[in-house]
Formats: structure tokens, C-alpha cells, sequence
């Protein structure tokens, strides 16, 4: 214990110690001399004596110091300071490798960052990785009466709690807004262990009490709308024109739920209400936490088998039940992008460490002389080995410190082009866990940037490397064969990110050159909301969308105007059961299904969509009408291939016993794009609003909107604030919202392509450049060297293009034989980008071709250049080089 | 083999600290000069030591208490560390004897009973 600190506290005390040391030997010497010299030696002869059987002085030194302390810490110090010196000689080297460092390292970091954020942390509820979801498809929600039977009849959950959507209007206090919310059952709060700022949850007896109306706000709607009021339990606030009584506000940090209604500001009870025998309204979410022994498989197994065994008993209603884990939900649809990505910045730290061992490796060559030295004064090769090693991770730290600050920018950048639907991205930060990784991936880099130079320094020959004087024309051959192969192995995995941002180019292209049905150039839409408003009921309503109508379109500017209850790719999508007038009723569950939307007459000039036959609805296609619909070209595909589907009637009152309200087919328009950009559109109906009960106030919340779309002449976010103000001229206490430029919606619905998109760029070209750097460095490094050779060559009578020819054939091998591993590399990982790709195989051979000649481009220049300048050696002056 | 003239040896590894500790206790103080004579001396040349390599096991010895160092003057005048053993040494000494006596015992043993 003693001897340990004694120890640990040498390097403090070294000057002291080894002025004792040498007084030491000093005295010994002497003594020994004086012996010598008693058996009749001459003082001269005597004191050489006395050196031979001491043994070597120096070693015995270093011997002294390795006990007198940790050997590994003092040369560690040593190493340290040494390695700070050496990098400030060198200070081109230090700044050329600290910077190449920097961008992998701060790349790796702030990507890892974004996956730490949004992939790999939990989700910030208790025991989150139990929770799970009960979706149709893992996507589609559940009727009221399927959720019953489940949470009576599955036992592998100690608690199932259900979600529906709602979006009611705040009004009386001013300004009136359209807010997100969602009814949920009294379980799902404490099921997440969560824990009001202020008030209290839900308590079991409201589950089925929505009588007494009380509302759960959000911090920030708190904040928002009521100014943090500290007496806001008790309060009573309107929301759809019914008052209903703040019980709790929820923490800043509490989010539910963590995907699909993400806007969500505020919770109130009972999302069954008075339906709980409905089991063809789909409308609610299922949250359940497995119980504590039950595994997700068992959990799966009981699903299925009581949802078989409901299916049974109520055909159609209880297929395709999935239990999902929540995290799943969540991080789905951007997990395989940002895992793509993560191997994508990988490969540019592998070429950025190739890089970096290349300067090191001609470093440690030019450093022969001193190695040699060192390893005469007794220096092990283990010691040379870990000078060069502390060395590296000198280096690699230095990165570090500038790649932080790489990666703070980079994750500014990231953060706004990434999509808003990137979940949790407001979390992205450069936490303990991005440093941890920053300090493990600096390190992992010293190891393989540092070991190669490292070893073959430690193996330099002593005598050699004095004798030479620091200078070998042709090298080692097995150096040149690593360094060969690192050229090459940058060319090769420069070659597969370079394919893979050719395959993102290609892919976004074609994504953007693709139509989506539409015009969206000069459109603004907004979502006006009539919930609690005096034009909610039936009657007022009608009425109220047609003036709301006219009067946007007596604005000045305004081309066109219409009406839709969702709009494509921002809006909604529900799907609607039918019945073809004329065809055997199908088997449940099989039925018709087509994306359900209402339009009033000029949705479709609006839009610019285009009817391929028939005609648009008519504003005398009202309730006194009869029942009109349009359908796109996919619905009449699928279900009248090869006839003509106008005329034919079909009914969305599918329940056996229901009255069917038949409606015909007046006209055929072109596919538009849905909810999003990338999948085919499905069949899709267009209803005439002005005839639809639902939509004009029939007792149904979920159609108390309407939302605009308006064409104008000009700039369309002109037409924002007189629009809002022609409806608020009708009625002041209408909540406006979701007030959209078309061609933004466009682009945000690609915003997730056109990250990856720059992202691969941005990768491919600093691979280009690290890549090029590298051959450079590596041919005019062997031209250095060999300048005396060239010279040589030169007075034989080898020609300049002899000499280029010679030079180039050797650079360019390397980048070839790269080239060739990189493309089947590619090959095998491309494969896995096919989800990324739109448009484009990811074997797509234009891609491939595209990327060689960029890689043989890149190669050319970078060697030409070092080789031409070798080419003008003169003679004379290369052979002199000494 | 046994009949080639005698060969020098190596230091057993681990007999060091014993050696310079016993040297220590039946001499008094000495220096590193002083002990290494005397282990030539006691080994009759056989043992092959590089005087140089006695310092690890003084700077391990001091370090764990077991010697003490200080300057002194010798009886020709010259200036030179002087090691003398501390009680702990003296105790260490004992136990790391015992022990030598025990294992050097059992390969003996060991050996002879192998023929």
C-alpha cells in the first residue's frame, strides 16, 4: 500500500529522484574504480573497468525509474508531453490530421446523437418497454366494443386503456382556437406513471361519467392560453361550446401519446361514452403494459387466440389484431433511414482513420532516425510502441475536442432540415451519452489509426535505421503494400457511399418529378371549425359554408375556391366500407373500402385535379338531389375493371340492417397523392358535401369543419390574413387553423428523403475528398521518396511519359482494385436501402457507372498531380538529394 | 555437463530482495558497491550480477520500508549511500527465510526423490 503511493507520487518527485540516482551511480562508480585501481590498474584503465562491470549506465537508470514508480504512468506523462511536442513541430501535420479528425469524429457524434434521441432512449414513461399497442395492421384503431371484450378477456396485461382522437374549439376566451386532444380512459395516465404538476387524474368513476366534463391541460397549453394561472383547478373553460373543468395540468415534460396525435395539448375521460356495443366504429387506440412475467410472444399468442375466438362470434370485426411494442410505433417509420445513416458515417470515420494512419505511416518513416536512437538508449519496442500509440490518441483527442464542436453545428443544421414528424427531435442534444461516444470513438480511432504506424515503427530496425540516415528510396515493401491497401480500402468505401448518395439523388428526383395529381403551385388551405359555434347545428351550417365560400372568393386574387373535410397529404385519411348497388354482398370484413372524402363544387378546379370523365359535383347536388360521388381511376381499376364505372351506384350504409342511401357515380378523376408522398394512392371517393348529413351538422363531432383550399393569381401568403379576416366577418368566434401553403406541404412531405438525401451527399462528397487526399498524399509521399530513383530512371533515358505512365499505373491500381471491392460491397448493402428508394432499384447500374467515373475522376486528378511534378525532377538535383 | 568448468548464473528471480536484506543483517550498512562485492564474494563469482541491476530491488526495498538509505562517508573518504535494515526489514526477512527454507526443502525433496 505504501509502496503504491510511493509510487503513484513519483512523477511529482522525479528531478529529486533522479538526482539521487545519479549521485548514486556516481558513488558506486567510484567505489569500483577505487577497487580497480587497488589491484594495480592505471586510473584511466580502472575507470573503464569500473564502467564495463557496472553494465550499462542508462539502463540501469531506466531500470530504477520503472521500479521507482508506475512505469506506465511516468511514461505515460512522458509520452504526453513528448506527443505535444512532436505535434507542435509539426504543426501542418497536427492542423491537416486534427481537422480530418474533427469532421468524422464530430459526423459520428452528432448522428449518434440524433439516434441516442430518437431511436435508442426509452420512452419517457415508467416502465416503458412494457408498453405495447393493439392496433388493426399495428396502424388502424379499434371499435369501442372490441376494446370491452379485451379488457375483459386478456390476461396477459395488468392494464388496457384506450385513446380516441379529439379536436374540440376553445371559444369565450379570445382569441377562439382549434385545440389537439384526446379522450382516454382513467387507466392510461397512471398506467404511464405519470404525475400531475398541479390537481389530480382522472378518477375510475369517470370512465363512464363524461357528464362531468373535466379537462387535463398540458403545461404548455396552461402556459399558453390561461398565463401559468396558479388558480386554474376548478376553472371552467369552453371547448366545443360545453364547459368543462380544469382537474390537473400535466408536467412540461409529460408527452402522450409519443406518436399519431402528437399534438396533443389536453386529456379528458371516457372515450367509449354512451356507443359500448359498436363494433364497426374504428376509432379508439389501445395501450396496454404487459404483465410483469409475461413476454411480448405470450402476450401475442393470447391476442391472437381471443380475437380468433371474437372474430367467430362477430365476423369482420377482430382481424389482423397486432400487438406492437410502443417504441415501435414511435420509431418505425424513421428507424431503418437513421440506422442507414449511422453505417453511412461510419464508413467516412474509416476512411477519415485511413487518412489519417496514411500521414502517420510517412510520418513514422521520415522518423526512422529517431526511433533508432531511442531503441539504442534503451528503449523496448513496447515503450516505442506506446509513445506512437499516445501519440495517435493525442491526436484523436485534439479531433475530439474540434469534432464537438463539428457536431454542435452539424445537429443545429440537422435539427432544422429534419422532418417534424421526427419523433422526440426537440431531445436531440449532446448529452453524457454523445460524450461517453465521442470519447469511444476517439479512442477507437487512435487504436486504428495509431496501431498500424505504431507497430512498424516499433519494428524498425536499430542499425538500419542509423545507418540509411533517415532515407530509403523504395521503402519496405510490406509498408508499401499496408499503405496500398489503405488507399484501397478508402477507394472502396468511398465507392459505396458515393452510390449511395447517387441512389438518394436519383431517388429524390424521381420522387419530385413524380405528380401528385394536382396542382399544389398557388394553393393555401385553412381548417375552419365550427364545433360550439352558432352555425354547429344542422341547419346554420349549410348555409355558413356556402357564404364562407363566396366571400374568400370575392376576395381579390382569388382564381378559385373550394371545400374538403381532409386535405390530401396534411389532412386526415379515413377509410370507408361500400357496397356496389347490383353485387352479391361480400363476406365481412371483405368488403369495398375506398379513402372517404366530401367535397363542395370547385374542390377540383381549386386543386387543379383532373376529371378523366363524367362530371364535378354541382352546387344543385344538394339534399333535395339525389346522392352523387366521384371516384378516382384507381377505385375503378380495382372495382369495375374493364367497365365503365359511371352510373353505377354504391352505398356506405353497409351494416346488414341499415338503410342503404345509394349514391352514383358521376365522374372519374386522376389519382392524387394521400397521406403521404411515397406509396401509390389507393381507390379514393369524393362525395358532394352539401348533400352529406355527417357534414352538415348530423350529430357527428368528428365533421364540424371545413377546410379551404384557394387558388390565387399571385403569391399565396398574401391570401392568409384577408381570408381570415373574410371569415372572421361572418363570425368572430371561429377557431381558424392549419393555415398551409400547398407547395410546403409538398416539400414537407418529402422533408425526411431530403434529409437522408443531404445527408448521403454530404457523406459521399467528404468521402470523395478524404479519398482523394489520401491518394494524394500516399503518391506524392512515394514520390518524395523515390525521387532519387526517378532521377536515375530519368539519366538511363526513361521518358517523361514513360515516368507519368509508370506513377499513374501504380496510383491508379490502388483506387481500382478499391473501386472493384467498394462496388461489391455496394451491391450487397444496397439491397438494404430499398425502403429508402423511390423510383429506383438499388442496384440501379446508372447509379454504379455514375460513381466509378466520379471515383476514377477523383482518382486521376489526385495522382496525376503529384506524378507530373515528379516527372520535371532534373536529374542532376534528384541524385544530389541526399 | 556437470564436469564443463562452472557457469555462471542469473540471480534466481525473487531471491534478491532476500539476498540484499540477509547481506544487510549480518553486515550492518552498506552500500550498493559494498553489497554487490559482497554477494561476489559469497557466490565465489558464480553469481552473474550487473551491479546496475541491484537498484530496482533497493528502490522496491525502501519503498516498502524494509531498508533504510542515507549519505555517508566510507573509510577511503568517498561519498555513498549507505542501506541499513529496519525492524520491519528484519521482520520480512524472517518470514521471507522460513518461506525460502520451505520451498527450497520441498524441490529438494522433490528432486531427490525422482532417481
Amino acid at each position: 500500500m505504501r509502496r503504491f503511493f510511493l509510487r503513484a507520487l513519483n512523477p511529482f518527485t522525479t528531478q529529486k529522484a533522479e538526482r539521487e540516482l545519479m549521485r548514486e551511480i556516481e558513488a558506486h562508480l567510484a567505489l569500483l574504480q577505487d577497487d580497480f585501481e587497488r589491484k594495480g590498474l592505471a586510473p584511466g584503465e580502472a575507470r573503464l573497468a569500473a564502467r564495463r562491470a557496472y553494465g550499462g549506465v542508462e539502463q540501469a537508470k531506466e531500470l530504477h525509474r520503472e521500479t521507482r514508480g508506475f512505469p506506465w504512468l511516468d511514461h505515460l506523462l512522458k509520452d504526453l508531453r513528448f506527443g505535444f511536442r512532436n505535434l507542435r513541430k509539426n504543426p501542418t501535420f497536427t492542423i491537416v490530421a486534427v481537422l480530418t479528425l474533427a469532421l468524422g469524429i464530430g459526423a459520428n457524434t452528432a448522428i449518434f446523437s440524433v439516434l441516442d434521441a430518437v431511436l435508442f432512449r426509452p420512452l419517457p414513461y415508467a416502465d416503458s418497454n412494457r408498453l405495447v399497442t393493439l392496433l388493426n395492421y399495428g396502424t388502424g384503431p379499434i371499435a369501442n366494443a372490441n376494446y370491452l371484450d379485451w379488457r375483459d378477456q386478456m390476461h396477459s396485461f395488468d392494464s388496457i386503456a384506450a385513446a380516441s382522437y379529439w379536436s374540440p374549439n376553445l371559444t369565450r376566451d379570445d382569441p377562439p382556437e382549434h385545440l389537439y386532444g384526446l379522450q382516454v380512459t382513467q387507466n392510461l395516465l397512471p398506467m404511464l406513471g405519470s404525475k400531475p404538476l398541479l390537481g389530480r387524474l382522472f378518477v375510475p368513476r369517470e370512465d363512464r361519467l363524461a357528464a362531468n366534463h373535466e379537462v387535463i391541460l398540458s403545461q404548455r397549453l396552461w402556459q399558453r392560453r390561461f398565463r401559468s394561472d396558479p388558480a386554474i383547478l376548478g376553472r371552467t373553460i369552453t371547448l366545443d361550446g360545453e364547459a368543462y373543468t380544469v382537474i390537473g395540468v400535466m408536467p412540461a415534460d409529460f408527452k402522450f401519446p409519443p406518436f399519431w396525435a402528437t399534438r396533443t395539448e389536453l386529456w379528458i375521460p371516457d372515450p367509449v361514452g354512451a356507443d359500448p356495443q359498436n363494433r364497426g366504429g374504428n376509432h379508439l387506440r389501445i395501450f396496454a403494459h404487459l404483465r410483469k412475467g409475461v413476454s411480448l410472444r405470450q402476450a401475442r399468442a393470447e391476442v391472437a387466440a381471443v380475437t380468433a375466438r371474437l372474430e367467430r362470434q362477430y365476423p369482420g370485426t377482430n382481424r389482423n389484431v397486432e400487438v406492437t411494442p410502443l417504441k415501435q410505433n414511435v420509431i418505425g417509420n424513421v428507424e431503418t433511414p437513421l440506422l442507414f445513416t449511422l453505417g453511412a458515417v461510419a464508413f467516412v470515420l474509416l476512411i477519415t482513420c485511413a487518412n489519417v494512419a496514411h500521414m502517420m505511416l510517412a510520418r513514422s518513416a521520415d522518423r526512422e532516425r529517431e526511433i533508432a536512437v531511442r531503441s539504442a538508449l534503451g528503449a523496448s519496442r513496447g515503450r516505442v510502441l506506446t509513445q506512437f500509440l499516445t501519440e495517435s490518441l493525442l491526436l484523436a483527442l485534439l479531433g475530439s475536442a474540434a469534432g464537438l464542436a463539428v457536431a454542435f453545428w452539424l445537429i443545429k443544421i440537422l435539427v432544422r432540415l429534419a422532418p417534424a414528424f421526427l419523433p422526440r427531435i426537440e431531445t436531440i442534444t449532446i448529452d453524457a451519452h454523445a460524450i461517453l461516444f465521442l470519447l469511444g470513438v476517439s479512442l477507437l480511432t487512435a487504436l486504428l489509426f495509431g496501431l498500424a504506424p505504431a507497430v512498424q515503427a516499433a519494428a524498425a530496425n536499430i542499425s538500419g535505421g542509423l545507418k540509411e540516415g533517415g532515407r530509403s528510396e523504395t521503402g519496405s515493401v510490406r509498408r508499401n503494400r499496408f499503405r496500398s491497401f489503405l488507399v484501397a480500402s478508402e477507394f472502396a468505401l468511398a465507392f459505396m457511399l458515393v452510390v449511395g448518395a447517387g441512389l438518394m439523388v436519383r431517388s429524390f428526383i424521381a420522387l419530385q418529378s413524380d405528380n401528385p395529381g394536382f396542382n399544389p403551385h398557388n394553393v393555401v388551405s385553412m381548417v375552419v371549425s365550427v364545433a360550439g359555434t352558432k352555425e354547429s347545428p344542422t341547419g346554420p351550417r349549410a348555409l355558413f359554408y356556402d357564404q364562407l365560400l363566396e366571400s374568400v372568393r370575392a376576395l381579390p386574387g382569388v382564381v378559385a375556391a373550394g371545400g374538403i373535410n381532409h386535405l390530401p397529404l396534411a389532412g386526415d385519411l379515413w377509410g370507408w366500407d361500400f357496397l356496389i348497388k347490383g353485387r352479391p354482398r361480400p363476406r365481412p370484413g371483405e368488403l369495398p373500402n375506398a379513402v372517404y372524402r366530401l367535397v363542395t363544387p370547385g374542390y377540383f378546379k381549386t386543386m387543379r385535379l383532373p376529371l378523366l370523365s363524367g362530371r364535378d359535383v354541382a352546387q344543385s347536388d344538394d339534399t333535395r338531389a339525389p346522392g352523387v360521388v366521384i371516384i378516382n381511376q384507381r377505385a375503378a381499376d380495382v372495382y369495375w375493371p374493364g367497365a365503365n364505372p359511371i352510373g353505377q351506384r354504391i352505398t356506405f350504409n353497409t351494416g346488414p340492417n341499415e338503410k342503404p342511401v345509394w349514391l352514383t357515380i358521376i365522374g372519374i378523376s386522376a389519382d392524387a397523392k394521400q397521406d403521404d408522398w411515397v406509396s401509390k394512392p389507393g381507390p379514393e371517393v369524393y362525395l358532394a358535401a352539401r348533400q352529406n348529413a355527417d357534414f352538415l351538422g348530423a350529430a357527428a363531432t368528428h365533421s364540424s369543419y371545413i377546410t379551404l383550399v384557394v387558388r390565387t393569381s399571385g403569391d399565396p401568403a398574401a391570401l392568409i390574413a384577408p381570408a381570415k379576416k373574410a371569415v372572421w366577418s361572418l363570425d368572430r368566434n371561429l377557431p381558424i387553423s392549419e393555415v398551409l401553403i400547398m407547395d410546403r406541404v409538398v416539400a414537407d412531405s418529402t422533408a425526411l428523403q431530403r434529409l437522408e438525401l443531404f445527408l448521403f451527399t454530404a457523406f459521399g462528397v467528404l468521402a470523395l475528398v478524404l479519398a482523394a487526399v489520401g491518394a494524394y498524399g500516399v503518391i506524392s509521399y512515394s514520390v518524395a521518396r523515390r525521387v532519387r530513383e526517378i532521377g536515375i530512371r530519368i539519366s538511363l533515358g526513361a521518358t517523361r511519359a514513360e515516368l507519368l505512365r509508370m506513377l499513374l499505373a501504380d496510383g491508379l491500381s490502388n483506387a481500382l482494385r478499391g473501386t472493384v471491392v467498394g462496388l461489391l460491397g455496394a451491391l450487397v448493402l444496397s439491397r438494404f436501402m430499398g425502403t429508402l428508394l423511390f423510383g429506383v432499384k438499388p442496384t440501379d447500374p446508372m447509379t454504379y457507372f455514375g460513381a466509378a467515373v466520379v471515383l476514377g475522376i477523383t482518382a486521376l486528378l489526385a495522382v496525376s498531380i503529384p506524378a507530373h511534378k515528379a516527372t520535371r525532377v532534373e536529374p542532376m538535383s534528384a541524385l544530389r538529394t541526399e | 555437463m556437470a564436469s564443463e568448468a562452472p557457469e555462471r548464473m542469473p540471480v534466481l528471480p525473487g531471491t534478491l530482495d532476500l539476498i540484499v536484506l540477509r547481506t544487510l543483517y549480518s553486515m550492518g550498512p552498506q552500500h550498493a558497491y559494498g553489497i554487490a562485492a559482497r554477494l561476489q564474494q559469497v557466490s565465489e563469482d558464480l553469481l552473474q550480477l550487473n551491479q546496475g541491476t541491484l537498484y530496482p530491488a533497493l528502490v522496491r526495498l525502501e519503498q516498502q520500508g524494509h531498508i533504510k538509505g542515507s549519505w555517508n562517508r566510507t573509510e577511503n573518504n568517498r561519498e555513498a549511500k549507505f542501506y541499513s535494515i529496519t525492524k520491519a526489514g528484519e521482520k520480512a526477512l524472517k518470514e521471507e527465510t522460513v518461506r525460502w527454507r520451505r520451498m527450497s526443502n520441498l524441490v529438494e525433496n522433490l528432486l531427490s526423490d525422482e532417481v
